[in-house]
Order: C-alpha cells, then structure tokens, then sequence
C-alpha cells in the first residue's frame, strides 16, 4: 500500500513551485522530504493533502484522493501542520478531542487521553490551548492528530501521518520523543510522510527521502543512498559532507564541515 | 387609582368653571363614566375643552396640556403604542390623532370591540373646526362641540385678521426643530410651524423644501430669517447662547439682533382649540419690539 | 496508569456541565415562558384564567385577546427571534473565529435596515397593487427582502471558483454596509418626521407588534435555519483550527460555510424583519455560555438557542410591564440590563478574554 503523488504541479499566479513531481511512500515506513528553503516541501505536502490546487493525481491506497469524500479521507490520514492557531479558549483535551471524533478510530473514549499521553501532555489536558508554549502546541497538535488515526492499520488498510516540519518549535528530548512516535506509528504498519528540516534526524528516522530543489524531486530512494555528499551538495547549494557514525552506520551532517 | 380619582375631581372642578356653560347643553355628560383614551395632543385637549375631561381614562406621550391630565396613565408613544398596554387601562372609546400605530396594534385594538375613532391632521381653521366636530360626535356631545367650534373659529378669523400686516414688513422667521451636533433641522412649507408662521403675520423663510430637514450652514445664511423659532425646551439662557455661537446662525439678521422665539411645542403646533392663542403668542413675540401690531 | 486514569476524569466536567445546561436552561425557558403569559399591561394573569377554564368558566373576550392575540404570539415570537440571534451569532463567531462577530458582518443587518427604510420612506408610490398585497407587512417583507438579498450578493462577491473567502466576505461586509448606509442616508433625507420616528422605532427594535401572522411569517424560515445550525456543531470545531485543518479533519468547509451562511442569512433576515434591529444577544448570549461552558459548538448552539430565547422574553416582559401601560423599545431593555451584566462577567474573569 502506498501514498503516491504523480505529476504534481502547483502554481502560485504564474510562478510555477512544482515542476512535474513525483514521491512515493510506502506504508510502514518514514518518508521525508527534504530540501532547502522554498524548494517546495510544504507545497508538496499541501497538494497531498489537497490543501491547494494542483494537477496531477494523489492517490491514497491506490484511490486518488479526489474521488473520496472528505471524511473518508479524514479516516485514512490526519495531517499536521506548521503551525496551529485556535480560534476559541478550547481546552487541550477538548483539541485532542475534535480530531478523534474525525477519524474512525472506533468508540475507545479513552483514546484522547492516550493521545495525549503519548506526547507527554496527559498533566495539561485541562488547560487551555492558548496557555501552551509553542512547543507544547506543536505536541498537542500531534496528539490531535494522532487521534484521529489512532490504529495504524484499520480493517486491514494501512493509514497515513502527514506531518509539516513536526519538530520545528520542539527542544532535542521532544525532537526524538516525536520522531519515536512517528517511527513507532511506521513500525506497526501505518505509513508516515514528514517534511524535515533537520537532516541528521531525518537520517536517524526515515527509511526513505525525496529532495526537493527548486521545485522539481532530485533524488529519491532509502535514506543512505540519498543523504550523499553530491545530493545533498546540489540541492543546497553548498559543499556539504555526509559522515557515518560507525556503530549506527546512520549518516549525519555537520555544519562544520560545510563550505558555502 | 385614588389620586387621579381626586384629581379628576378636580380637573373637574375647573372643567366646570372654564367651560359650564358648554356643558350645561349635554346636562348628563358629567355623569359618565371614564371610558375614553385620547391619543394625541390635539385631541385630548379639545376632549377637555368640550368638557369631558371626566371620561378620559389615560393620554399618550404628545399629550401634555392642559396640566391636570398629566397624572393620567400615559400608555407611550402614539406612534409606538402596545395592545396590551391599551387595552389595560380599559378603554371603550379610543379617540386618535391621524398617525396612530403601529398598524397590528390599531388591529388588535380593534378586534378587542374599542371604538377607534381617527381625527384628520388640520393645519388651517377648517382643519381645527373638523377635528372638534368629529370628537365632539365621538363623546356624543355634538352640541357642545358646535359651540366649541364657533368659539375657536371666531377666535381663529380674529386671531389670523389681528396678526396680518403688510407683505413689505413681515418678518422673515425660520423655524429652528432641533440644533443636534451643531446641524440645523429647518421647517420647510407643508409643515405645522410653516402654517403657524404665516396665520401669525410672518414669512417662512425655508420655502425651498417640503418637510423638517437638514438645511446646510449656508442656506441658513441664504434664508437670512429676522427671527428664529423653537420649541421650549425650558433651558433658554444656555440655549441661545449655543444657538447664536453657531456659525450658520450668526450670518442671518436673527443672530445681530439676537432674536429668538421659544413657544411650547403642543401649543405651537398641535392646532387645537388654543391655536388662536398661539397665533396672538407667536405674533406678540414677533412683533413686539417694535410696532405691537 | 492511575495517574492517567486521574487526569481522564477530570476533562468530562466541562462536556458534561454544557449537556446538563441544556436541560437548565429549557427550563428556565419554560419559566420565562410562564413570566411572558401571566404578567403584562392588564391584570389578565395566566394562572387566574387556567382556574377560570378548570372551573368551566368562559373567558371574557378581552381576556381572550390579551391571551390567545397579544401575549401568546409575542411569546412565540420572542422565542424563535430571541433563538435565532442567539444561533446566528454563535455560527457566525464560529464561521469567522472571532468571538466578535455577528451577523451584521454578512450585510444582514445593513440590508435589512435599508429593506426597511425604503418601505417607510418610499412605501407610499408603490402599486396599489403590491400594497394591498403585502399590507402592514410591507416594512417587514421589505427587511427580509433587504438582508437576505445583501447576503447573497456578499456571497457571490466572495465565492471564486466554488471557494468562498471568509476575508473578502468580511472586507465586501464593510463596504456594502457603507452603501447601504449611505443609500439609507439619503432616504432618510427624504423622509418627513414621522417617517423618521418610524424609522426610530424600527431601529430599536421591539416585540410589540407581534402578531400570529408575523409569527407564522416568520417561524418556519427561523425554525428551519436554526434547526440546521445546530447541526453545524462538530463543523465549527473543526473550523476553530483554521480552514485547512478543518478540511483536514474531514469537513466539507465549502459546503459549511454555504450552509452556515444561508442558515444566518435566513434566521437574522427573517427575525429582523418581524422585530427590527435587536442588539446585543447574538454577542452576549454566546459569549456568557463560552464561559460557563467551554467553546464546543455541539452543545454551545443548542444552548444559545435555549439561553437567546429566555433572555429575549425576559427582556420583553420588562419592556412591557416596567412603564406599563406604555412600553420601552425591546433593544434598550437588553442593552441596559445586559451591557453590565456582561461588563461584570468580564471583571469577574481572572485573565483577559483570548480573542
């Protein structure tokens, strides 16, 4: 089972941002996309969320996505994005509430607070949203979505985590405490796609990596074939150096090494 | 209920001595119960003027004159009236001026076996006489309202014949409704102020629209009125100091002279039995300074 | 995880609270609804005349009126108006996630307002024909006219290839609103001084000319758009994480607003038509119950119904009985009585309302 996009172009007025991209992720993996600042990342992920127009085809388990009614789809992926503001004074296990209700996560009431606990926010419930650091939100938005596709594999159909910069506003300890969930999500059979910034953690996380750059998918494959000094170099437009940790054999990236 | 008992005993008591001999021609009127609400200024002064003051059981916001009635239940105003409201003092006659409503109340009232009887608007002497005769019908003392009517139409051909002068020495009078935010409220023609004005030998100085409205600061000028007319408001040493600090005001001969006119509001406008009165009141105060015609 | 289990009690108060308020406040409706029956100008009280019926007495025939002709259909007005204010507002706060927001901001009130004045003003030179049609109603079938009509030409305005901008919704409001004012500007010019007292009158809004053909006017298009608001409960919340998370989450926001908008558009067109402009609830009503209650539109809709009816016939029985037999505008009473109580609320509250 796979989440695929085909041919996706998007345009802003007459700026194109996606030239013809393709990606595809398979469930039980961790899918990043990567790429500098405005290589269209989030633009990608925006038109597999059909956040924006686009042309080209989106399929989720080989339906696109266009021919599904937006609760069905809300049942077989949640989506995270950036950045959340909330309009009225809900409180944080009401939030983690709205995106349970939108899934068919089944009737466990208890799955909020689970929710909420996997992202180590089960002592906040009863505060209000707007009370949160930036952080807190961002986990709490996690949880929310989390929610929504609890069960990673429903009636024998993989679900998908659509996760926009998921670590962005978060300190180290939460960083590997969110991507544990999304590899843990990957692990029990559900599939995850996140737009990383962070290139060491998305070589620590992802089994697979699309780079972005200006608007077109450069590489695409397993993360240790991708996060290459050539790819990596092009992409960003500078020299960088890709290093190996001999006993995780994960490759990591210090700005250190890099030459503009 | 006692105090306006004891009051309209006492309305009564000067009822009888103004107008006894009105009353003697309807000998039982005085005998009837309360049974009438009048809607209207106009109206309810002409029901006390033919000496029926005893029957009426409330009045609406306009109706202020004469002072007596004032302790008498005010159901609101004319325009904005509540079925319940009027049909809670318990009323088996309604006597309204023309613009009663809103319209489902006059409705309900209706249904609920209230005679409603509605008097024209009048700004000449026939308008005045026909209103008398309709309510004098309505009460059931047609007699009294005869003589009433003969009464105030003497008065009114004297009153009118009194304060007429020639053209060239009429002065020009603009009659001022309100001066809200620093705008002037001007009467045009068509108005009860413009039929006052001319029947107390003066000039409307706004002709050039119909109505109350909203006259520019330099039409106010242009209108160059000798005397400006309002409504009393009872607070006149403030007032006109604010109205002749208006810039409008001070380019028209009314502001070198410093004349203004203040006359009560029903009285003025209400044409009812005490217009006469209003038309020697206005004419006075227009003329008093210098000639006394 | 007895710790968890600790902290999942907790969060159901507030879910809880909102649905045992909704059994509360009907029956504070149901009391108000008494108040409305049995007080008024006269001394007509419903209790006296349900012993009188008990006791096979007749009811006299003004009795009779007061009761079946006056205070009933002002009753039922009261509610359906008072419910869809209260309803209106809400939605509308949820559709533009500012708690500020009322259905004025979709043109409503611009257009009904000068719906009205155009009636009062210019009423006169219609067709015979039409005025012997429409009758009294005229101003109101004008009002309605006026506000839904605005409502739907802000909608076009807004709606681009089958999305309906929220913002440029808001932005065409304002400058609709303008020309509506302006146009209403210069009627009002035109208007002689009882015309103007009308329109006074108008603008203050009131329950007074309640009547069952206003009422049957005006209920079923009421009933029917607030029915359907309450059913926009899990839309909103959704809504309350922005437009993007909505659709996310499996809402169908362009169906949504359409739905919300033409819900608003129908209650407040058709309430303000048969009442005049009534301030104040579609603001309060929803605000005071965010409060007590917590902000989920699934039971907040249901309740600012229960809660904007109540407060609207108290409001009314005041406005009645408190001058009787004359009786002030409906919009001052609720002004008056609910500017300090909401003022008072807003001190009461440890921090400042997050917006």
């Amino acid at each position: 089972m796979t989440f695929q996009a085909e041919n996706i172009r998007v345009s802003y007025g007459k700026t194109q941002v996606l030239r013809d991209v393709s990606l595809t992720a398979d469930a039980g993996q961790v899918t990043a996309i990567v790429g500098p600042n405005g290589s269209g990342k989030s633009t990608l992920l925006g038109a597999m969320t059909a956040s924006l127009p686009y042309t080209g085809r989106v399929s989720i388990n080989s339906t696109n996505i266009k021919a599904l009614k937006p609760w069905e789809l809300a049942s077989q992926r949640a989506v995270l994005p950036q950045a959340s503001r909330l309009a009225f004074p809900f409180t944080v296990i009401e939030v983690v509430r709205i995106g349970h209700q939108a899934g068919s996560s089944g009737d466990d009431p208890d799955v909020p607070m689970k929710a909420l606990a996997r992202v180590g926010m089960a002592h906040y419930a009863n505060r209000t949203f707007q009370e949160l650091s930036g952080g807190e939100a961002q986990r709490v938005m996690l949880a929310r979505v989390l929610a929504q596709v609890w069960a990673p594999v429903l009636n024998g159909q993989p679900r998908w985590l659509l996760l926009d910069e998921p670590v962005s506003s978060l300190d180290i300890a939460h960083q590997l405490q969110v991507m544990e969930i999304a590899r843990d999500f990957a692990n029990a059979g559900g599939g995850v796609i996140a737009v990383m910034h962070d290139l060491n953690l998305t070589a620590l996380f992802a089994d697979r990596v699309a780079v972005l750059s200006g608007g077109q998918n450069i590489a695409e494959g397993p993360t240790t074939d991708v996060l290459n000094d050539e790819t990596l170099s092009r992409a960003y437009g500078c020299t960088l150096r890709v290093s190996a940790l001999p006993s995780t054999k994960a490759p990591f990236i210090l700005p250190h090494t890099a030459t503009a | 209920m006692i105090m306006i008992a004891r009051k309209n005993r006492r309305l009564l008591a000067a009822a009888t001595l103004l107008f006894g001999s009105l009353t003697a021609f309807e000998a039982n009127a005085t005998d009837a119960k309360a049974d009438v609400l009048a809607l209207g200024g106009s109206v309810t002064e002409i029901v006390v003027a033919l000496g029926q003051q005893h029957r009426l059981l409330a009045r609406d916001t306009t109706s202020t004159y004469p002072p007596e009635i004032t302790g008498l239940p005010d159901v609101g105003y004319i325009r904005a009236l509540s079925p319940e409201g009027v049909l809670s003092v318990g009323p088996s006659l309604i006597i309204s001026e023309d613009d009663a409503g809103p319209p489902e109340t006059v409705e309900i009232i209706k249904e609920a076996d209230v005679t409603f009887v509605q008097v024209p608007d009048a700004l000449t002497t026939e308008g005045i006489l026909d209103k008398i005769t309709i309510v004098g019908d309505a009460l059931g003392v047609p007699h009294v309202a005869n003589v009433l009517a003969e009464n105030v139409r003497a008065k009114m051909t004297a009153a009118i014949s009194d304060a007429n002068r020639p053209e060239a020495s009429k002065k020009r009078v603009m009659f001022v409704l309100s001066t809200q935010g620093g705008k002037i409220n001007a009467s045009g023609t068509g108005t009860a102020a413009d039929a006052i004005i001319r029947m107390a030998g003066g000039v409307n100085a706004v002709t050039e629209y119909e109505g109350y409205k909203q006259i520019t600061d330099e039409a106010v000028g242009l209108a160059a009125p000798d005397v400006i007319l309002m409504m009393d408001r009872g607070d006149h040493g403030v007032a006109n100091g604010e109205l002749f600090a208006m810039s409008s005001i001070q380019l028209t001969p009314a502001a070198r002279t410093q004349s203004v006119v203040r006359l009560n509001g029903l009285l003025m406008l209400g044409f009812g039995p005490r217009t006469a009165e209003a038309i020697r009141a206005l004419n006075a105060a227009l003329y008093a300074s210098n000639d006394g015609a | 995880m007895t710790a968890l289990s600790d902290v999942i009690a907790a969060p159901k108060d507030r879910v809880h609270r909102a649905r045992s308020l909704h059994w509360v406040l009907a029956l504070l409706l149901g009391l108000a609804a008494l108040a409305s029956l049995e007080v008024g100008a006269t001394d007509v009280s419903l209790s006296a005349l349900l012993l009188k019926l008990v006791q096979g007495q007749e009811l006299s025939h003004i009795e009779q009126i007061v009761l079946y002709d006056i205070r009933l259909p002002r009753l039922a007005m009261g509610i359906v108006v008072g419910s869809a204010l209260a309803v209106s507002g809400a939605t509308m706060q949820g559709l533009f996630r500012n708690p500020l927001a009322d259905p004025g901001i979709v043109g409503v009130g611009a257009g009904a307002g000068l719906g009205a004045i155009l009636s009062i003003v210019l009423g006169a030179v219609l067709p015979a024909s039409i005025l012997a049609v429409a009758g009294n109603h005229l101003t109101s079938l004008a009002a309605f006219l006026g506000g839904w009509g605005s409502t739907l030409i802000l909608y076009r305005v807004s709606t681009r290839h089958g999305r309906t901008s929220v913002a440029t919704m808001l932005l065409a409001g304002i400058a609709l609103g303008s020309l509506a004012g302006a146009v209403s500007g210069i009627l009002v010019y035109m208007a002689d001084d009882q015309q103007l007292r009308d329109l006074t009158f108008w603008g203050m809004g009131s329950l007074a000319g309640a009547s069952w053909t206003k009422v049957f006017a005006a209920a079923p298009l009421i009933l029917l758009s607030v029915g359907t608001a309450l059913y926009l409960g899990r839309g909103l919340n959704g809504l309350a994480l922005g437009e993007a998370t909505a659709a996310h989450i499996g809402i169908d926001v362009q169906k949504m607003k359409s739905i919300t908008i033409l819900a608003v558009a129908g209650a407040t067109g058709a309430a303000v038509a048969v009442s005049g402009g009534i301030g104040f609830i579609g603001i309060v009503v929803p605000h005071v119950l965010r409060l007590a209650s917590g902000p989920d539109h699934r039971t907040l809709l249901l309740n600012s119904a229960l809660l904007g009816a109540t407060l609207l016939i108290l409001a009314d029985v005041i406005a009645r009985v408190i001058i009787a037999p004359a009786e002030l505008p409906i919009g001052i009473v609720t002004a008056v009585l609910g500017a300090p109580v909401f003022l008072w609320i807003l001190l009461k509250r440890r921090g400042l309302v997050e917006l």
